[in-house]
């Protein structure tokens, strides 16, 4: 598993690039759905294209367009990205359930503040994403603004998903 | 101060806090759990020494696998299944069907209820009434624990239906049209409100077509205004009525109204490999299919069956096709057996799979290959979903599956002969 942010921690990847609409059945086809850790890690992004998921490195960041994470509510492709240690998912906006499932996981999904910035993040491209912060910098130095998390979701992150709020009671 | 809608008023009704920021912590009246994403949260929900809140007001379906086809479904099912058994949980329905489906046919769904599931069809409830939303498994843990969850509350949508529906329309072509006018994202995290102000007024089966697709849409919620149909629905399920009419407040904010006349609405489908890349089928190029698949949460009922029934009666499906239906749960197989729906199809030349997912997550017996072209009433056709990733799927109504299935192509002019 990644290693769960801090407040204060950044996270320096390469660009992975979809477009809009990517769905989790292209994220992690049923077929890999399993118990077996291996075998979901090894379904990310497998019909799409085979070949991307042996050449992730860790703190990679995933880089959609529009709804990214759309359809089901299956957690296994949180999983299959987070057992391929994916720091980071940057989208012009993310699909709800995706988006939850992300969030208790302690996987920072950031929108884009300027949909237009999508321009700038091109694939292999080396950028620095710091979640609680919400800005993103290229090897070039030039920043770009992420919509910030908020307060609500800074503090699932910081404790490193929704269960570690569970003392057994209800969180507070 | 403008009214409110009616999933503004669900929400309040249930909600723990005073929090007026963006996300509220909420009480929830039920929680469904299908065997795949249950099996994904046992071990996290055992080493923390959690335990169930309600059992009570926990449905659990074993749908995906059922029976399993393979022994690494088998391990996971059976995980589920001692799980529920160990915890004594006294809603573990096996092999009964598809959980949607028998969240509907449970008391634990009521009009006015608010209901999470580990599955994003969970949404389909809001047919009759209830405001039910997906989830993943770490959330349904954190439910299962505490009998609470968090949700940002939803801007609301107010689709207006009027008109007379065409007798040879459905609620799938409503909701395939709505795909068309909004996308795979046009009801993102907001609630879809559904008005039937038609004429005909739609059958509470169309209404679960058109709630279970919301979630394609991108709708967090998708519910119907409740009125003299949810009524009955509950009246014959129950006895009584026994949940609360919620309606919105005549001057709830709404972010956008949307007005269907269904008068003018005939067949829909969408083409590979997205829910919203809809045409009229009249605008469609001609395809020859492979298969026809009739079942899945999203179309599996009787009224979709009798629809299929009545194309098929005294014909024989095509040469070149397999016709898969499954119903939606084992109580509307009963149905669909004692009013010879069955016999007239499987005459047909259909063939009927046990209740349960099936093929379209691309689970078992009917899963595509590679040359496969698919006309099915289920409610993805996401690229690689219902098998191999150049197999491809059209979605349309029962109906129009059953008339593709008799022809061996879904065609512009498959309504111009009648039936």
């Amino acid at each position: 598993m990644t290693e769960t942010p801090t407040r204060t921690g950044t996270v320096t990847g390469r660009i992975w690039l979809f477009g809009d609409d990517m769905n989790t059945d292209v994220i992690h086809p049923p077929a890999f759905f399993s118990l077996d850790p291996e075998k979901v890690k090894r379904g990310l992004f497998h019909g799409y294209d085979p070949t991307i998921q042996p050449n992730i490195q860790p703190n990679d960041i995933i880089v959609g367009g529009r709804n990214f994470g759309c359809g089901s509510s299956r957690e296994t492709s949180i999983r299959a990205i987070k057992l391929n240690k994916i720091g980071a998912i940057i989208a012009i906006d993310f699909a709800r359930i995706f988006f939850r499932n992300a969030t208790n996981n302690g996987l920072p999904c950031l929108p884009l503040a300027d949909p237009a910035d999508l321009a700038k993040l091109t694939a292999g491209q080396r950028i620095t994403v710091d979640p609680f912060a919400a800005t993103l910098t290229t090897e070039a130095g030039e920043t770009v603004a992420l919509e910030s998390p908020g307060e609500f979701i800074s503090q699932i992150w910081a404790a490193g998903g929704l269960l570690q709020m569970l003392p057994g009671s209800p969180a507070e | 101060m403008s009214g409110m809608t009616l999933s503004d008023k669900v929400i309040d009704a249930h909600a723990i806090d005073d929090d007026t920021t963006l996300y509220r912590k909420v009480n929830v009246d039920a929680v469904l759990g299908p065997d795949a994403t249950i099996a994904l949260l046992i071990d996290s929900f055992e080493k923390r020494g959690l335990s169930v809140w309600d059992k009570d007001k926990v449905l659990l379906a074993n749908d995906h696998f059922s029976p399993p086809a393979t022994a690494e479904h088998a391990d996971i099912a059976n995980r589920f299944l001692a799980f529920a058994r160990g915890l004594n949980m006294p809603n573990l329905l096996l092999d009964r069907g598809i959980c949607h489906q028998l969240m509907i046919e449970h008391k634990l769904c009521q009009a006015g209820g608010l209901i999470v599931g580990a599955d994003s069809h969970t949404i389909m409830a809001g047919g009759v009434s209830a405001c039910a939303t997906g989830m993943g498994a770490t959330d349904i843990t954190f439910t299962l624990a505490t009998g609470t969850t968090w949700l940002r509350r939803p801007e609301t949508i107010a689709v207006r239906f009027h008109g007379e529906l065409p007798e040879q329309s459905s609620g799938r072509d409503i909701v395939l049209e709505l795909l068309r006018l909004l996308g795979e994202s046009g009801a993102r995290y907001r609630t879809l409100e559904f008005h039937d102000e038609s004429v005909t007024r739609l059958c509470q089966d169309d209404r679960f077509a058109i709630s279970n697709m919301a979630v394609e849409i991108g709708a967090k919620f998708g519910v119907f205004v409740p009125d003299e149909i949810t009524e009955a629905y509950y009246v014959e399920r129950d006895g009584e009525f026994l949940g609360i009419k919620v309606r919105p407040d005549a001057d709830a904010r709404y972010e956008r109204v949307i007005d269907v006349d269904l008068s003018e609405l005939d067949a829909r489908v969408a083409k590979p490999w997205q829910p919203s890349n809809v045409v009229a089928l009249r605008e469609l190029e001609p395809v020859k299919i492979t298969t026809a698949f009739l079942g899945s949460c999203a179309s599996g009922r009787l009224g979709d069956i009798e629809a299929a029934a009545n194309e098929l009666a005294g014909r024989q499906v095509h040469p070149n096709v397999r016709f898969v239906v499954i119903p939606a749960s084992v109580e509307v197989f009963k149905k669909a057996l004692r009013a010879g729906y069955v016999e007239t199809l499987t005459d047909a030349g259909a063939i009927f799979n046990h209740s349960s997912c099936g093929a379209c997550g691309g689970i078992d017996k009917g899963v595509l290959g590679a040359d496969d072209i698919c006309v099915s009433s289920s409610n993805r056709n996401f690229r690689g979903r219902m098998g191999h990733w150049e197999s491809q799927t059209y979605l349309a109504s029962p109906r129009t599956v059953a008339r593709a299935a008799l022809r061996g192509e879904l065609a512009p002019d498959l309504y111009a002969e009648a039936r």
